[in-house]
C-alpha cells in the first residue's frame, strides 16, 4: 500500500519542487511527505535542482558552439615550438656546462705537468673560507689550495643577481692585491668557479671578492690550522 | 612532480579532447565572441601546459583545474579589453556578468542540452514558458500525467547530469 501510494506522489514531486502544483494536491502531497522520509528526502532534491533553473537561459539549450578544428592544431603547434625552444635552450646551457668541464680538465692536465716538474706546493693545507658579514641569501665561499703557480681558488657564490660579475683578488702581504680573475654569477642558481692568482697562500693576507658594486674581504689564517676567518665588508669605492 | 601531471604535448592533447569543447562553450557563453573565446581557450591551454607539473590529480579534477585556468584568462582579457575603450563597441556588447554566475549558468544549460529532448521540452514549456500542463500535454498529445512525470524525471536527469559533470552545491 505504502510504495504504491509513493509511485502515485513521486511522479508529482517534480511539478511540486517547480510550484505548478494547484492548493489541493498541494496539500495532498504535504500530507503525504510529512509521513514518508524517503518521499521528502527525494523532494529535496528535486527543489534543489529547481532553485537553479531561474540561472540558465532557455535560449541556450540549443547545441553549444564547437571549437574550430584549426583551434587544437594552433596550440598543439605553440606548445610544440615551446618545447623545441626549451630544448635548445637546454641544450646550449648543457654545452656550456660541458665547455667548461672540457677547460678545466685541460687546465688540471697542464697543472699535472707543472706540479710534476716543479715538485709541488708549498704543502700547507688547503682553507676552507665562507664569508660572513653579508647580506641576507647571500653565501660566498672559497676553498684555497697552495699550487706551484701560487693559488687555486674555488669559488661558491649564491644569492646575488644573475649575471653581476664577480672579481676575486687575493692581497698579498705588501696589500696588493692580485688578480685571481673574474667570473659572472648566472642563472640565479648556485654558481661555482675554478679561478687561479700567482700569490703563494703562505704569503696571502686576505681574499677579496667585488660582486657587482659591493666588496667583501675574508682574512685569511696565517696559521692554517684554523681556519675560520672573519670576514668584513669594505666601504664601496 | 605528482603523478598524472600534464607535462607531455600528448597529455596536453588528451586534456584538450575531453574539455575543449566545454571550454570554448562556455568562452562563448561568457565572453561572447567566438574570436575572443578562441584566444581564451587557447591561452587555456598554454598556461595549463607551462604549469603542467603543478597539476595534481589527487587536490581536483583536470576539468575543475583548466576552469580555474580560464576564470583567470577570462578575468585578464576584462581587463585588457577594459583598458581598449572601443575595441568592444561593434555588435553586441559582451556580458560583463561575474564569471562565477556566468558558469553557474552555463553549466545548467549543458546540462539541459544533455538530458533527453522529451525531458527538455516539458521543463522549457511548463517552467521557462510557464504554460498549463494540459495545454502542454495537448500539444503533445499525450495525457497530462505524462506531462507532470516527464517534469519530474527531467529532473532528476538534470541531477544527475549536474552531479557528473562536477556540479557541487
Amino acid at each position: 500500500m505504502k510504495t504504491e501510494d509513493c509511485r502515485h506522489w513521486k511522479e508529482a514531486l517534480g511539478a511540486y519542487a517547480l510550484g505548478h502544483l494547484s492548493r489541493e494536491e498541494r496539500a495532498g502531497i504535504e500530507a503525504h511527505l510529512e509521513g514518508c522520509a524517503a518521499c521528502r528526502a527525494e523532494a529535496d532534491s528535486l527543489m534543489s535542482v529547481a532553485r537553479l533553473l531561474p540561472h540558465a537561459d532557455p535560449a541556450q539549450f540549443g547545441p553549444a558552439p564547437q571549437p574550430p578544428p584549426e583551434l587544437g592544431k594552433r596550440i598543439a603547434a605553440t606548445i610544440g615550438s615551446e618545447r623545441r625552444a626549451q630544448r635548445r635552450q637546454r641544450r646550449w646551457r648543457f654545452g656550456l656546462g660541458f665547455g667548461g668541464a672540457a677547460a678545466a680538465a685541460a687546465a688540471a692536465a697542464v697543472l699535472a705537468i707543472i706540479v710534476l716538474g716543479g715538485g709541488g706546493g708549498s704543502g700547507e693545507p688547503e682553507q676552507h673560507i665562507a664569508f660572513n658579514a653579508l647580506p641576507k641569501g647571500v653565501k660566498i665561499g672559497a676553498t684555497l689550495k697552495p699550487q706551484a703557480f701560487g693559488t687555486e681558488i674555488d669559488m661558491y657564490v649564491k644569492g646575488i643577481r644573475s649575471g653581476t660579475l664577480c672579481r676575486v683578488y687575493m692581497r698579498g702581504p705588501d696589500g696588493r692585491d692580485v688578480s685571481a680573475g673574474t667570473f659572472r654569477y648566472r642563472w640565479g642558481g648556485d654558481s661555482a668557479a675554478t679561478l687561479s692568482a700567482a700569490l703563494d697562500l703562505s704569503r696571502a693576507e686576505a681574499l677579496v671578492v667585488h660582486a657587482g658594486q659591493r666588496t667583501f674581504v675574508a682574512p685569511l689564517d696565517r696559521d692554517a690550522t684554523t681556519n675560520n676567518s672573519s670576514p668584513q665588508e669594505e666601504e664601496t669605492t | 612532480m605528482p603523478p598524472g601531471a600534464l607535462t607531455d604535448e600528448r597529455d596536453v592533447r588528451e586534456a584538450y579532447a575531453a574539455h575543449a569543447p566545454e571550454l570554448y562553450g562556455f568562452a562563448v557563453r561568457s565572453l561572447g565572441d567566438s574570436g575572443l573565446a578562441e584566444e581564451a581557450v587557447q591561452e587555456t591551454f598554454l598556461r595549463a601546459w607551462r604549469a603542467g607539473e603543478r597539476f595534481d590529480p589527487q587536490i581536483g579534477s583536470l576539468r575543475t583545474w583548466l576552469f580555474a585556468i580560464l576564470r583567470n584568462v577570462v578575468i585578464d582579457l576584462g581587463r585588457a579589453r577594459a583598458a581598449r575603450p572601443g575595441v568592444a563597441e561593434k555588435g553586441i556588447e559582451p556580458t560583463v556578468e561575474p564569471f562565477d554566475e556566468a558558469l553557474l549558468s552555463w553549466q545548467i544549460e549543458e546540462a539541459m542540452r544533455r538530458i533527453g529532448e522529451q525531458h527538455r521540452q516539458v521543463l522549457v514549456e511548463t517552467y521557462y514558458r510557464g504554460r498549463p500542463y494540459a495545454e502542454v500535454a495537448e500539444e503533445l498529445g499525450v495525457p497530462e500525467g505524462t506531462v507532470k512525470s516527464r517534469v519530474y524525471y527531467g529532473l532528476r536527469a538534470l541531477r544527475v547530469v549536474l552531479e557528473e559533470m562536477g556540479y557541487e552545491d
